[in-house]
């Protein structure tokens, strides 16, 4: 599973630079078009709000990965390790059951309906439905990162120390 | 109240407490909820789409560059040129020293939009400085932790966007410019309490710097606030959008930091993920809000609130009075994010039907929500102006407290005189 994870990781977290290029791309290319040559692309504002729907909801599965998201461990950070571990499961079960039923069964039922009603995007003219596959896709990238996180809590592993600042280190927002 | 309220409210407190994150707190709740109210598949599919069409928006595309623009210049020693500038400007008065502190949070809370930042960047660089001179290295973070909120007022600022999103509409040209005012009164006040305490405690002052050495640290800092006028004149005069701001800051700050040479290109893919990450946590915590707030709409929630905070009084003042509080109260354990997201759309159409200018409830509502950065239990700049301190967050608490006491006497005013924040607008006839 570590080898998995590694790739994973590499290719998740190349994947979204390369996005966060292109978004920067993409609004660097409007300003130019509008100022410089004077003739606004109708393209760029629908590319870059799809690109950032797509770096949000993958991103999202990153930092989990990164522990990034914030959290509040007024409580938690009082408990013995055994309840602490107990907590931190429930989290991530938290994290997967919104996973699997808003992002995998929710996201994907939208992905199906959009494509079915073959809803398209105003300036490009394209189904709106391969847009949202990034939510489902979102959704399993989450739950594999879940439970990796949660078999590195396993009790046997018992003998790492637990980090001190918990499970969430506040991310600079 | 309906049995799907009750159990967002219930859902969202209890999983908050277990230390589930708060994104995913939100919409947990919020699924839970549209299950009691709607089908298994409508609720789900329906969720997922509040939180995606949410992000589909050109006014938020502001914040990723923001990010990605602050982090550039954070890497490129911009926070030690600011001070260097300011510990040229006023350190050598009583109390300069948490002077510099508070100019350097203004300006550099103003560059990169994060109070986070900015109380990390300032305070690592400051800390050591302010104790090496004999305050209170308590005190010190007190300061740092205050002062550091002003830069969410002072343009550009991410959550005065996201306050013009959740207001369907806001001019976002209008509530940077509106910010300025209010931000420099909070600083201000910051400054007189904080002065008075450094004076009447005898804690050391900074050495003179000759007008030439002066002069240097300007030309050495000028690249760095170039940024925000080009920015916000830019945005002010109307020549290009909040986004497309955004993004000419970006590419600024990348030709600056390439031609100072302090990020080396290969560090460049660290700089873009991290942003990526930050984005990506903000982003979700907006998806998820902006769901729970249709959730909440959907339920007639505004509208029952309108009419509970309607039949206690209709007096304009005591509306505001009372809102106040109950953000206040917000403030202390929800993040600033979900709670613009969540109660603008609630409290802004009482107040407007009140006669309140929403761009004056914008301001009003992120100061108010600044004052909750700062107290515990959950304080994101509290405890990251703590952790630069090395300090207990506890110890922080009581040197907060005449702070908290200037930045609540900063609130009254910016909520009861209206003109502290419309004046600037009005000026530029925005």
């Amino acid at each position: 599973m570590q080898k998995v994870t590694r790739i994973v990781d590499a290719a998740l977290s190349g994947f979204l630079v390369a996005l966060m290029i292109a978004m920067v791309a993409t609004v660097s290319w409007q300003v130019a078009t509008r100022y410089l040559l004077n003739s606004p692309s109708s393209y760029t504002e629908e590319l870059a709000s799809y690109l950032l729907i797509w770096i949000s909801l993958l991103g999202a599965a990153y930092a989990l990965r990164l522990r990034a998201h914030l959290g509040i461990d007024i409580l938690t950070r009082r408990f013995r390790a055994r309840r602490r571990r107990a907590t931190q499961i429930f989290a991530y079960g938290t994290i997967i059951a919104f996973s699997l039923i808003a992002l995998i069964f929710g996201g994907g039922w939208l992905v199906y309906v959009t494509l079915d009603l073959n809803q398209l995007s105003a300036a490009f003219q394209l189904p709106v439905g391969y847009v949202y596959t990034v939510i489902p896709l979102s959704g399993l990238i989450t739950i594999y990162y879940s439970v990796v996180a949660i078999r590195a809590l396993r009790p046997e592993k018992d003998e790492e120390p637990l980090e001190e600042e918990g499970p969430y280190p506040r991310a600079a927002a | 109240m309906s049995l799907a309220i009750v159990i967002l409210v219930v859902c969202f407190l209890a999983l908050l407490l277990l230390d589930v994150p708060v994104a995913y707190s939100i919409g947990m709740a919020t699924l839970l909820a549209m299950l009691a109210t709607v089908d298994f598949m409508p609720a789900a599919s329906t969720t997922a789409q509040r939180i995606a069409t949410g992000l589909d928006s050109f006014t938020l595309l502001a914040i990723p560059f923001f990010i990605l623009a602050g982090n550039l210049m954070g890497r490129g020693g911009i926070a030690r040129r600011l001070i260097a500038f300011a510990r040229a400007l006023v350190g050598a008065l009583p109390g300069g020293l948490a002077f510099v502190n508070i100019i350097a949070c203004m300006l550099f809370g103003a560059i990169s939009g994060s109070a986070i930042a900015a109380a990390a960047g300032i305070g690592s660089v400051m800390h050591p400085k302010m104790v090496e001179n004999g305050y209170a290295p308590s005190f010190s973070a007190a300061v740092n932790v205050s002062s550091a909120t002003t830069g969410l007022i002072i343009p550009p600022s991410n959550v005065l966007i996201v306050y013009s999103l959740a207001s369907g509409g806001v001019s976002v040209a209008a509530l940077f410019v509106a910010g300025y005012l209010p931000g420099l009164l909070l600083g201000g006040m910051l400054m007189a309490v904080a002065g008075v305490v450094a004076y009447r405690k005898g804690f050391g002052r900074d050495e003179r710097v000759p007008v030439r050495e002066a002069f240097r640290r300007f030309v050495d800092a000028a690249p760095s606030l170039t940024l925000i006028v080009v920015v916000i004149g830019g945005i002010v005069a109307g020549v290009f959008t909040a986004t497309e701001a955004a993004a000419i800051a970006v590419l600024y700050a990348l030709l600056l930091v390439l031609l100072y040479r302090e990020v080396r290109p290969r560090e460049l893919t660290g700089v873009l993920l991290d942003s990526v990450v930050t984005t990506a946590v903000v982003m979700l915590l907006i998806g998820a809000s902006l769901a729970l707030s249709w959730a909440l709409s959907f339920e007639n929630i505004p509208q029952d609130v309108a009419a509970a905070l309607i039949s206690l009084s209709e007096n304009k003042i005591v509306i505001l009075l009372v809102i106040n509080v109950l953000l206040l109260a917000v403030g202390t354990f929800m993040d600033m994010t979900p709670a613009i997201l969540i109660f603008t759309p609630i409290f802004l159409p009482i107040v407007v039907g009140l006669g309140v200018d929403p761009l004056h409830f914008g301001i009003l509502m992120v100061f108010n929500l600044c004052i909750g950065l700062c107290t515990p239990p959950v304080g994101t700049v509290l405890f990251a102006g703590a952790g630069v301190a090395k300090v207990p967050v506890t110890d922080v608490v009581r040197p907060l407290l005449p702070l908290y006491a200037a930045m609540l006497l900063a609130l009254l005013l910016v909520t009861f005189i209206p003109e502290i924040t419309l004046i600037a607008p009005r000026l530029f006839g925005l």
